[in-house]
């Protein structure tokens, strides 16, 4: 190894007849590389205009697979959807339904007959005008065509008959009364019969990205670049008014913490979805206003009290146990909630208690003291020794009906930071009333995978509402059981309760909202005691905007604990204004063009160096 | 992987005065009709494996993925009222009632025919998302890989050519510390300092996507621009962590070529050092390296799912990401397919370009 290095010590590389100078090529590649800088320099101008005046850009939800209103489920689609597509009904910034589409309705007396009026000369984004036989089309396709269907066939699924006959009525005709049909209406986007009739042999594949798309919403979509992003423009005749924005851009971010760098530099004016984390680091950041919102949405830890189809057939390999609702109250009172609150979201949440989120103050209800299943382990040891659950000496408890030792698997989400660090707290405080958790962390598909299948003990769920609960109370029916082992049903958490599903009948047609409340109120009872859905907590819904360059964007007042009123999406970027100011890209310019000069001055010393220090080997 | 082993003898000095390296002015091929033949003979063998192997690749591609726990209709419509009238259709519609055997004879017909199915949550053909997805994921690991591939070659002659050297020392320290840093977080801290911006420093680049929203595309001057300003730092990411295999493998071949006597006698003929290391060791020093880009070059179409992850980049390894987040079987199947079969043309080119390379090869 050493005599090499012995020969070749005294050499010195030399320079072959013909071929360039390592001084030359490293001139020639500074050179090139100012070129590039001063050329990026030049560029980045313009770049950075797409971001200011006329366009606000924000962070989409979820990536983009299709605008066809027909077969759409991600919440980026979905979102484009409601803003190029028209529904009867819109949804407020009160969170009550408010006239669209139809400028007014009634009811039937006996509330099966719908009658919407259509309001006149709206026109579609192609001159030709919105009549009422577009919305009968529509909702008739979705009632009749499968690959219609597709997205939103449950919400037509209690609609007998629908008729347009004129073109500013509108009529509905339900098999029951439909207390939520307003709410239900506000789903179902309305398209252009002559732009779609000749789309429906094809409607399953159809992804309605032929731009610009024919509709009618605040915005038309004109363009989509495939992976990164829509771009859409105002609708100058809106009869809410157009936007103040000429141009809305919606940006696919694959990771959050790029996308909070984007709102930081001015790429995007607005973000939402934000973690705790991201929140915090965001407070003293200059030109950033942070909203953070009430929350619609809970998560929470669901027991499985036994995984049964609707014949009552049981199945599944969940621990027995749970299916004692002395053992789901102990675990209930073992939690210390608002601990979580403050470890896990920095006091960005609210403590969990009943089932529907805070946002909807309609259908809020609160336990009364004395029904509270507050912290107190001291309670749930009591509870399970009287139960008979029986402390080992290894400070596990056995179960008296399977004498085997009181272990629960937790399914937790791989991919939720919240999940992770919660696991930790929820079995040291189950261990402290003799409850041994093994935690099984699990990806989404696969914690959706084994859901239905029964094998489980307790795992961890999120789930949110719009204003209307009728969907999340569903969920709880013995209706929403699966049909037989193999199949997988809507259920939440195999929870079935006689009297619960006669109250969701019941709170199905009750048409006054104080009436309907209170049977609602008796539901959130019935699932509060059978503690099936552990309700941890209500993370509140943390945005930020640019409030630089973005102003008006979301609307509302904060509350006297600083949350803002429920937002949507279709109403912010309707309220959303330019502000001039926003610029930084002079500066950026000024700093690429120093950095081309320096780099260019730091290779050409190099060079010469290098030229120097040749010649001197070659001296030698 | 030295070329000679022969003792510094006479007879050995003689043979040694041949260019050792088997480069392709080197060693002419065994000759004539016979050596045509004799290629004749390699490629029909080599192509008859790779065939082989893509055979065995549908079969294991498959049957992994049909193994894999699924519920995609489950996963799609979480969260959204679906009547099991819905359920039904999109079972259906995607194939899921079909038997196992069905499905595989459809998965080898779409293979064959070239569409490679249909996802099931983009509802597109997947050749055609694949088609998408290409040129971004081509682009950035193409860039990287020849910018990898030079940097770490470079450094590794120099650094093995004089071992223990300042420039070795430096190179061989930073390369290894690089190596050993997570992608992701390497792409996370290059994120926030040049696309948030530090102290007086403004953002430099963007912080994610291929191009920006609202610009102009096509082949202009200010799109090309801009997308070159989108790749620089998942470039860099890709160049900063990859580009140590490169050196420390290259370092290591040239490190033992450095006591061969194929050396020494070229310097004793009165060659310059660095034509002596340029003309004889690096040629003999090349070959583990060339393995090295072919398996690279092989795997880059399936692109680096951390980096495309990290700055939105629109490529394959994020569609695949995609795919298993359903999980989109169909997706996830040609995807698969695709990877596979790159890599095993990437291995057969190799093999070739070994013949072409290395004497010894051909006289196998």
């Amino acid at each position: 190894m050493n005599a090499p290095r012995s020969l070749h010590r005294g050499r010195r590389p030399g320079r072959r007849p013909g071929s360039l100078r390592p001084a030359t090529a490293m001139i020639a590649a500074a050179l090139c590389l100012g070129l590039a800088l001063a050329a990026a320099a030049v560029g980045a101008p313009r770049a950075a205009a797409a971001s200011s005046g006329s366009t606000l850009r924000v962070e989409a939800d979820t990536a983009f697979s299709t605008f066809n209103p027909f077969t759409a489920y991600f919440d980026a689609d979905l979102n484009v959807i409601a803003s190029i597509y028209p529904t009867l009904t819109l949804v407020n910034a009160q969170s009550h339904t408010a006239p669209y589409l139809a400028s007014k309705w009634t009811v039937s007396p006996d509330k099966l007959t719908w009658t919407f009026t259509i309001r006149s000369g709206l026109k579609w984004t192609d001159g030709k005008p919105i009549r009422a036989s577009d919305a009968a089309w529509t909702l008739n396709l979705i009632m009749h065509n499968s690959a219609a269907g597709t997205a939103n066939g449950s919400l037509v699924a209690d609609f007998a008959t629908v008729t347009a006959p004129n073109a500013t009525t509108l009529v509905i005709t339900t098999k029951q009364p439909a207390a939520n049909m307003l709410y239900v209406v506000n789903n179902l986007p309305i398209v252009p019969q002559h732009i779609w009739a000749s789309k429906v042999s094809q409607l399953a594949s159809f992804k309605n990205m032929t731009f610009p798309v024919v509709g009618y919403g605040p915005w038309v979509a004109t363009g989509y670049v495939p992976n990164q992003y829509a771009t859409m423009t105002a609708n100058q005749n809106f009869f809410l008014g157009a936007p103040k924005y000429k141009t809305l851009i919606m940006q696919y971010f694959t990771n959050g913490d790029a996308a909070v760098t984007a709102l930081r530099s001015g790429q995007i004016g607005e973000i939402d979805d934000l973690t705790a984390t991201q929140f915090e680091a965001l407070k003293h950041s200059k030109n950033i206003t942070l909203y953070p919102s009430v929350s619609n949405a809970w998560t929470a830890i669901e027991l499985n009290p036994g995984a049964q189809t609707k014949s009552g057939q049981h199945f599944g390999n969940g621990n027995p146990a749970l299916r004692d609702p002395r053992v789901r109250d102990a675990i209930e009172l073992a939690i210390k909630k608002p601990e979580l609150v403050s470890k896990i979201w920095d006091g960005l949440a609210v403590t969990g208690s009943t089932y529907l989120p805070p946002a909807f103050p309609q259908w809020r209800w609160t336990p009364p003291a004395a029904q509270q299943l507050s912290y107190n382990p001291a309670k749930a040891n009591q509870i399970l020794t009287a139960a008979g659950y029986k402390m080992g000496s290894n400070g596990v408890r056995t179960d008296p009906s399977t004498h085997k030792p009181l272990i629960l698997r937790l399914g937790i989400h791989s991919d939720e930071t919240s999940d992770a660090q919660m696991a930790p707290y929820l079995q040291e405080w189950l261990k402290a009333i003799g409850i041994q958790v093994t935690v099984q962390s699990m990806s989404f598909t696969q914690l959706n995978t084994d859901l239905p299948k029964g094998d489980w003990d307790i795992l961890s769920d999120t789930w949110s509402t719009g204003p209307d609960p009728t969907y999340l109370l569903s969920i709880q029916t013995c209706a929403d059981l699966p049909a037989n082992a193999s199949t997988a049903g809507n259920t939440d958490a195999f929870f079935c309760n006689p009297s619960f599903d006669k109250l969701y009948a019941q709170q199905a047609t009750e048409f006054g909202q104080a009436q309907r409340a209170r049977t609602i109120d008796q539901m959130q009872q019935i699932l509060y005691q059978n503690a099936v859905d552990i309700v941890l907590y209500y993370p509140d819904n943390l945005g930020a905007v640019r409030s630089s360059a973005v102003k008006d964007f979301f609307y509302g007042k904060p509350d006297a604990q600083d949350f803002y009123p429920q937002q949507y999406v279709f109403l912010d970027w309707q309220s959303a204004a330019p502000l001039s100011s926003g610029g930084g890209s002079s500066s950026t310019v000024v700093l690429w063009v120093v950095i081309a000069i320096v780099v260019v001055a730091a290779l050409a010393v190099a060079a010469l160096l290098l030229r120097r220090r040749a010649t001197a080997g070659e001296r030698e | 992987m030295s070329a000679s082993s022969a003792p510094l003898s006479a007879q050995g000095l003689s043979a040694l005065e041949a260019p050792p390296s088997g480069g392709a002015a080197s060693g002419g091929p065994s000759g004539g009709s016979s050596g045509g033949r004799d290629f004749a003979r390699y490629l029909v063998r080599k192509l008859a494996a790779a065939l082989v192997s893509f055979a065995v690749l549908l079969v294991v591609g498959f049957t992994i993925f049909s193994l894999m726990p699924a519920d995609p209709v489950e996963t799609l419509t979480r969260g959204r009222p679906t009547s099991p009238k819905q359920v039904a259709f999109l079972i259906k519609q995607l194939g899921l009632n079909q038997p196992v055997w069905e499905r595989f004879g459809h998965f080898v017909v779409s293979t064959l025919e070239g569409h490679l199915g249909y996802s099931w949550q983009f509802q597109t053909p997947v050749a055609t998302l694949i088609a998408q997805r290409l040129w971004p994921t081509l682009l950035l690991m193409g860039s990287s890989t020849v910018v990898s591939v030079v940097l770490g070659l470079w450094l590794g002659i120099h650094s093995g050519w004089r071992p223990g050297s300042h420039l070795d020392r430096v190179s061989t320290g930073s390369a290894i510390t690089l190596w050993s840093v997570p992608t992701f977080w390497l792409g996370i801290i290059l994120l926030v300092l040049f696309s948030t911006g530090f102290g007086p420093i403004p953002a430099l680049f963007p912080a994610g996507g291929m191009s920006t929203p609202g610009t102009a595309g096509g082949l202009t001057p200010a799109h090309i621009l801009d997308v070159l300003r989108h790749l620089v730092l998942p470039s860099l990411t890709l160049v900063l962590v990859v580009f140590a295999q490169y050196q420390m493998i290259m370092r290591s071949s040239m490190i033992d070529e450095l006591g061969n006597p194929y050396l020494l006698t070229a310097r004793a003929k009165g060659l310059r050092d660095i034509e002596v290391r340029n003309r004889h060791a690096v040629p003999n020093a090349l070959l583990p390296s060339v393995t090295l880009v072919f398996l690279q070059v092989g795997t880059m179409i399936s692109g680096a799912i951390t980096v495309e992850t990290v700055y939105s980049w629109p490529g394959l390894g994020y569609l695949t990401y995609q795919a298993l987040q359903i999980p989109d079987l169909p997706l996830l199947e040609g995807t698969f397919i695709i990877f596979a079969a790159s890599v095993i043309v990437f291995n057969l080119l190799a093999d070739l370009f070994y013949r072409y390379l290395d004497p010894r090869v051909r006289r196998a």
